[in-house]
């Protein structure tokens, strides 16, 4: 019998015992359902994070920074070190071929003053490509530019909450900002930059709207003093992704060989860490997704047990279809095709139901919804393994059935 | 496609014997049996319960292999197949015909009668054109669409006759096919056989009942997993004796013993 036609014979069967197959389907439908939603949430939840990530230099970002020393004894080349500094840059800048930019910033603690506030804070001595690394657009003015370099001019740039900070509901255009002792004029107000894992977070980008960013030569010039220019970090803007772990390796030869082998400094590939934030993702979906296969486990042995029941009401029908000359094989694949399209049912109407708890979930929590080929995907390839799985057992039996005995069975 | 009359025997058994163990001791269900079934003859095989009656009839028709000897279905020999491949035999060479009828209860007629079909690899527009040409033949085409529940006994087994023949088997094997019916309906199936016989099909009807085995033109009488007699039936002797009898000569030379 051809495989169309046993569907024939399985859509009579589940037709006639409507009963009997929606309880087969309830487990399939809520596994089915449940790693829908699992895919969907996943789903969601790298594309925030990936999302968050490309808000300040996405995955081509590698990042290069300080690590302090932890060796209680130190050799003279360790006492020697002082981190990185605008050497290092130059370096970069020089050897890296995949670098598209390097970006290098130094951050001071001064005395922030305007007629109305007066407190210690952070400043950040920035380049001008600093706006095209993080993605940080004037709102109003302008943000540094290369003359401001070049010029170690004392001009500032604001994120949002700083200039409402210094300013309150003042314009800060033009307006005059004392760091330390030098005033700066306040050139631009940056764009609010916002992001929020879930609804009710806090805003995980606050810290950029609370920069004070002056050119990194006023920095030093005006603050630090500093004769190395030490930076605190430098982002490596790479060409292409598939370039990060090259990147990586090529610049921890430049720097391992500029700080003579003493490890005072750490290459972080935004790739690696986003994978590895991933991972960590991952054991929550494995919850979900044991949940799942729960499900589908017990809906499967429903399934069997019910086909079991149901094979013995047909032993003599099996009977007669091998008396007639359905082969083992006819007879296996009539029950399988029988529990295959059960599970399909169920993974028909799992799918809108497992699509509907990922977006309540989503939506609860605040993240965008989510519908992926995938999900399909899954729940396809569940309900066909589960029914093809657990109508195995029940389809051989049916298929070793003897003739004889089958036909006299009362 | 039928097989031609009283030429070479449609089913030649030799020496067939079927031992079943049952625990400790073997029973002999089966003593030894030869037999030689000509083509185009009606026959019934009769014998007390217990005698291995049915268990001739499943050897016969393939549900079962003897334990020894031979057996030659048209041509095939059939005694050492496989399972597979006596289900290939089955579809081809038998048509059943069960007491109980045996239709599927969920499908419809037609689909009931394409059954054979199906299994047979017929394809999709022959098979219905053969399925309702076989119902038409019993004279219930217009129900093809009908339950087998929606229907009479008399008028299922005429479905499970349609089933039985749709194939064009070498043999029609048909297992006490009144027994479930009242009288004058059990008649009906049997002229329904006797028909079947005069278009030339060979048929086997195993039955306890006399009266039914007289329908056919020859006996044979099983008792002890033996076949105890053999021969023409009343009816067929009477229809010999008076040369007007359309079977007598397919009765074979048997018929004469008596």
């Amino acid at each position: 019998m051809t495989l169309r036609e046993s569907i024939v014979d399985a859509l009579v069967e589940v037709r006639v015992n409507r009963a009997r197959t929606v309880l087969q389907t309830l487990g399939v439908i809520l596994g089915v359902a449940s790693l829908v939603a699992v895919q969907g949430m996943s789903d969601a939840g790298r594309r925030q994070g990936l999302k968050f990530f490309s808000e300040f230099g996405g995955l081509k970002k590698i990042l290069v920074h300080n690590k302090p020393l932890k060796e209680r004894v130190q050799t003279a080349a360790m006492l020697d070190s002082h981190g990185l500094d605008w050497g290092d840059v130059e370096a970069l800048r020089r050897e890296i071929p995949m670098a598209t930019q390097v970006d290098p910033i130094a951050e001071d603690e001064q005395t922030i003053r305007t007629p109305t506030y007066q407190k210690l804070r952070e400043i950040t001595g920035a380049t001008p490509d600093y706006q095209a690394v993080y993605k940080f657009f004037p709102a109003r003015g302008r943000f540094l530019i290369d003359d401001d370099l070049a010029q170690m001019s004392r001009v500032v740039v604001l994120g949002d909450s700083a200039a409402r900070l210094y300013f309150g509901n003042e314009d800060p255009l033009g307006k005059t900002l004392y760091i330390g002792d030098a005033g700066f004029r306040v050139v631009g107000v940056l764009r609010r930059k916002e992001f929020y894992f879930n609804e009710g977070d806090r805003n995980a980008l606050e810290w950029m709207n609370r920069l004070t960013i002056i050119p990194i030569t006023a920095l030093y010039s005006r603050f630090t003093g500093d004769p190395d220019k030490k930076v605190s970090f430098i982002n490596v803007m790479v060409d292409k992704v598939e370039n990060n772990k090259k990147a990586v390796a090529a610049i921890n030869k430049v720097l391992a060989r500029r700080h003579k082998g003493v490890p005072d400094f750490e290459v972080i590939d935004r790739k690696e860490r986003m994978k590895q934030q991933q991972q960590e993702g991952q054991i929550f979906d494995l919850i979900f997704l044991a949940t799942g296969i729960l499900s589908l486990l017990v809906g499967g042995i429903v399934i069997m047990n019910i086909m079991m029941a149901s094979l013995r009401e047909r032993i003599r029908e099996v009977g007669v279809r091998k008396a007639i000359g359905a082969r083992g094989l006819d007879v296996a694949l009539q029950f399988l095709v029988e529990s295959v399209l059960v599970t399909a049912i169920g993974g028909l109407v799992g799918l809108p139901i497992g699509i509907l708890f990922a977006n309540g979930i989503t939506a609860l929590i605040g993240q965008p919804a989510v519908i992926t080929p995938q999900m399909a995907m899954v729940s396809v390839i569940a309900s066909v393994v589960v029914g093809l799985f657990f109508g195995l057992y029940p389809a051989i039996k049916a298929a070793r059935l003897n003739p004889v005995e089958a036909l006299r069975y009362e | 496609m039928l097989p031609a009359s009283g030429s070479d025997p449609v089913i030649r058994l030799v020496d067939v014997t079927k031992t079943y163990d049952s625990g400790d001791t073997a029973v002999h269900a089966l003593r030894g049996v030869n037999l030689e079934i000509g083509a185009g003859e009606s026959i019934a095989i009769i014998g007390p319960s217990g005698s291995g009656k049915s268990t001739l009839m499943h050897i016969l028709g393939c549900l079962d292999v003897p334990t020894s000897g031979d057996y030659d279905l048209a041509g095939t020999p059939v005694a050492s197949l496989s399972s597979r491949a006596l289900a290939k035999v089955r579809n081809e060479k038998i048509g059943f015909v069960f007491q109980a009828y045996n239709l599927l209860p969920k499908a419809s007629l037609l689909r009931n009668v394409e059954l054979p079909m199906l299994y047979g690899g017929v394809g999709r527009v022959e098979r219905k054109e053969r399925a309702r040409e076989a119902l038409r033949k019993v004279g219930l085409l217009e129900r093809a669409a009908h339950l087998p529940s929606q229907l009479s006994g008399g008028q299922r087994q005429r479905v499970a006759i349609a089933r039985a023949l749709v194939n064009n088997p070498a043999i029609v094997l048909a297992d006490e096919p009144t027994g479930n019916l009242d009288t004058q309906t059990g008649k009906d199936i049997l002229a329904l056989f006797d028909e079947l016989g005069k278009q030339g099909h060979t048929i086997i009807l195993v039955t306890h009942d006399p009266v039914v085995a007289e329908r056919a033109s020859r006996i044979v009488r099983i008792v002890d997993g033996q076949i105890a007699s053999d021969g023409a039936s009343v009816r067929a002797a009477a229809e010999a004796v008076v040369p007007a009898g359309v079977v007598a000569v397919d009765a074979g030379p048997v018929a004469f013993a008596h």
